[in-house]
């Protein structure tokens, strides 16, 4: 026969118990992978091949710009939550190791086999060469990073993005090549528009304020005539914007490229004295409403430059 | 009839079909896969001629040092020992001194060092009045009117192996003088930190041990060249010496707790080597420091920090010395587009309640509850430039008086990796002494090299 002082902790512990199951049910039944990218671009491309078989989050926010981060607990918690981690690849979210390391989740840490470089295979333009050091700003020294905003990346992107997955999610893989199938049609449908639209500017001479948009150029016959950036990351020299407005009339230049996060001052500046205009864009998607899917982003780039070069 | 033979005719032709469009967008896909596999190659076949283009001129630098081993005639003879005041077996000639050399790198082309390392300098110059100086009641006690290195560090960190990072500073600085020496001439080094944090724990702590600067208010975790102003706030200072809670050899855990909001709890288990504060130095009555680390987005813009720490330990004359501390930070920034202006405020409060021996010879034990707080507003109006105004008040731990001050400041950076500041403080004391003091204040910080990310 059992004490009555017995019986009450057995009783709770048994109404713990359930209490606890109850809980914890929902959450094994839901059991849908949690997806972080690091950044929009990378979002959106993993959103388009996962479509609703996993969550996807990005951990910036639409239209931040990904060189200045000051990094947040807020991240950490997301990341902390997080199955897969989707990252650049080339530095361009290197904060993210500081977040990964702080999150207390072996899931998210570099060299796990849950953390998905996305670079791999892209053939990376800007590789820095020779002595590298600060005299050359914040220079990436693996290469450019915005390998995104080539179309022809993309397929490059969403294979690894899709392997990777796949190997994570074996049950996975049929959707998500099937998913990547679809997206990889439209986006051969859209590239089509967006080499026709841009075609009579083939050879325009552009300048932008950050060295952001050298596999843009590439994948649209288009020439970087100067950046206003000296040295990325640093602002200009008085010295560097004489001599580039002077080339600038000189070749003729009629588009400034400026990010939506860069003070805009000094482009429009350089633009007024060079006879040029500025395009204010978006350099990931969603920092414009509307074109948080990476087709929609690329059609507002290319709308939006065709208009300025008319 | 002909209705049947119609459809017969319309089902054959769809079968036919349907795996013809089928085949076809097939063939597109595997042309698309193609295409990719294609530019792979190329990427892969590029990288790999750069590699062996990489290697040939290195194989051919090698060669060419090499060269004048077997050199009968040296390109460069030893010059005579008299033009050089030494024997040439006694170290490199003038000539050697003066011929170019390769520069000195940590890890070759082509080879990984496999971890970061960093180095930052922190520089001040101090101005005061004579009086001042003489007294030596100034903020940099024992520095005034001097220009000096307040911390020259090199950082090494990184990952250990996939279980583990850790991280190794070491730190140089001016120190103050003993009473009555000859001033500023000491640059002392120390061993600021060698820790590992271990990043794959069960139920997703992390724990970190060694020597470090312990989680504990707002500011402790913030090395000197980071601060956002030139000194650290008085009440830190008085409450735990002129670099806060750090030198700390322990042990520390942390855990995110499972809530809506960010919200991390960290606890530790130290020596407590800190003279000021603590400083009884055994794990027989170790430092023990807690902190409760909160986080809010209010909105797309603002963005709070609260946190509580508590800390108990024995003092050197072995005396229980209980602090309590709250820290708050809050933040405006625009999140999308163009980031500035930034507006921060933040503020710290801290409570101590300390046992202390009488020293009016009766070695009667009383016990002092002191307090002290610090808030400062800063406006960062683009990326280069920031203005801020810091007020402070504190009690003094251990003695009778209080003591408040204001501090305006600029600043400026041409690039993240260089700062510049200038500050003015007006310190006015009350209690045993009353003094009023004026120091001005030029800062300037730099960084070399990897550097940890900047965080909230």
């Amino acid at each position: 026969m059992l004490r009555r002082g017995t019986i009450r902790p057995a009783r709770g512990l048994a109404v713990a118990l359930a209490l606890v199951s109850v809980t914890l049910t929902p959450l094994a039944a839901e059991a849908k992978l949690r997806i972080v990218a690091t950044l929009p671009d990378l979002w959106a491309l993993t959103s388009a091949v996962v479509g609703d078989e996993a969550t996807v989050e990005v951990a910036t926010r639409f239209g931040q710009n990904p060189h200045d981060m000051e990094i947040r607990p807020s991240q950490t918690l997301l990341i902390r939550r997080a199955d897969v981690l989707v990252r650049n690849g080339l530095e361009e979210d290197a904060w993210v190791d500081a977040v990964a390391e702080s999150a207390g989740n072996p899931r998210v840490l570099r060299g796990a086999p849950t953390v998905i470089e996305a670079s791999q295979g892209i053939p990376v333009l800007k590789v820095a060469a020779g002595f590298v050091d600060r005299s050359l700003g914040d220079v990436h020294p693996l290469g450019n990073p915005h390998y995104t905003l080539d179309p022809a990346n993309i397929p490059i992107v969403t294979g690894t993005i899709v392997a990777a997955l796949s190997r994570i999610a074996p049950e996975l893989a049929g959707i998500l090549e099937a998913n990547r199938r679809v997206f990889l049609d439209r986006l051969t449908e859209a590239d089509r528009r967006w080499k026709a639209t841009l075609a009579p500017f083939r050879g325009a001479r552009v300048v932008s304020y950050h060295d952001s948009w050298p596999y843009f150029y590439r994948a649209f016959g288009l020439v970087e005539a100067g950046i206003i950036e000296d040295q990325p990351g640093i602002p200009p020299s008085p010295q560097h914007l004489v001599a580039l407005i002077r080339r600038m009339r000189e070749q003729g230049v009629r588009v400034v490229f400026v990010e939506t996060w860069y003070p805009p001052a000094v482009p429009n500046l350089v633009a007024r004295e060079a006879g040029a205009r500025v395009l204010v864009v978006p350099q990931s998607p969603g920092a414009v409403k509307g074109t948080e899917d990476y087709i929609r982003h690329l059609d507002h780039l290319v709308t939006a430059l065709a208009d300025a070069l008319r | 009839m002909r209705q049947w033979l119609r459809g017969l005719c319309l089902a054959v032709s769809f079968c036919t079909l349907v795996p013809g469009t089928a085949a076809a967008q097939d063939v597109e896909s595997l042309k698309r896969e193609l295409d990719a596999m294609r530019r792979q190659f190329e990427s892969l076949r590029q990288q790999y001629e750069r590699r062996l283009q990489e290697l040939a001129e290195r194989l051919e630098t090698l060669q060419a040092q090499q060269a004048p081993v077997t050199d009968p005639q040296p390109r460069t003879a030893p010059a005579p020992a008299a033009e050089v005041g030494a024997r040439p077996e006694e170290g490199p000639s003038l000539a050697q001194l003066l011929t170019p050399r390769q520069p000195f790198a940590l890890a070759q082309p082509g080879r990984s060092l496999f971890f970061d390392i960093g180095a930052s300098g922190d520089f001040i110059a101090d101005f005061t009045s004579n009086g001042s100086a003489r007294r030596r009641d100034g903020t940099f006690n024992g520095r005034e009117n001097r220009l000096f290195p307040r911390e020259v560090s090199i950082a090494m960190f990184g990952r250990v192996d996939p279980f583990a990072s850790a991280a190794i500073r070491i730190s140089a600085g001016e120190e103050a003088p003993p009473d009555g020496a000859r001033r500023g001439s000491e640059i002392a080094v120390s061993l600021e930190e060698a820790n590992a944090t271990l990043l794959a724990l069960p139920l997703g702590t992390t724990a970190r041990f060694g020597l470090m600067r312990p989680r504990f208010g707002t500011l402790n975790v913030v090395h000197m060249d980071d601060l956002p102003q030139v000194d650290r706030p008085n009440v830190l200072t008085r409450f735990f010496g002129e670099e806060e809670l750090n030198l700390e050899k322990g042990l520390e855990a942390g855990l995110i707790l499972p809530t809506p909001f960010y919200e991390e709890l960290s606890l530790g288990v130290f020596d407590g080597d800190n003279e000021t504060a603590f400083g009884r130095g055994s794990l027989r009555d170790p430092l023990v420091l807690g902190r409760l680390r909160n986080f809010f987005e209010l909105d797309a813009r603002g963005a709070l920090q609260l946190d509580f720490s508590a800390g108990t330990g024995a003092t050197v004359d072995d005396r229980r010395n209980t602090v309590a501390g709250v820290g708050l930070k809050y933040k405006w920034a625009p999140t999308t587009g163009y980031a500035f202006p930034v507006v921060t405020l933040a503020g710290e409060a801290i409570y101590g309640n300390r046992k202390l021996r009488d020293n009016g010879g009766t070695l009667v034990e009383r016990r002092a509850e002191r307090w002290g707080q610090y808030l400062y507003g800063q406006v960062d109006v683009d990326k280069r430039w920031a203005a801020g105004l810091r007020y402070d008040w504190t009690e003094r731990p251990t003695t009778p008086g209080r003591e408040w001050a204001l501090s305006p400041y600029v600043q400026f950076k041409p690039s993240e990796f260089l700062r510049f500041r200038l500050q003015y403080k007006h310190t006015a004391e009350t209690g045993s002494v009353s003094r009023e003091t004026d120091e001005i204040f030029l800062q300037g910080s730099f960084v070399l090299g990897a550097h940890p990310t900047e965080r909230f």
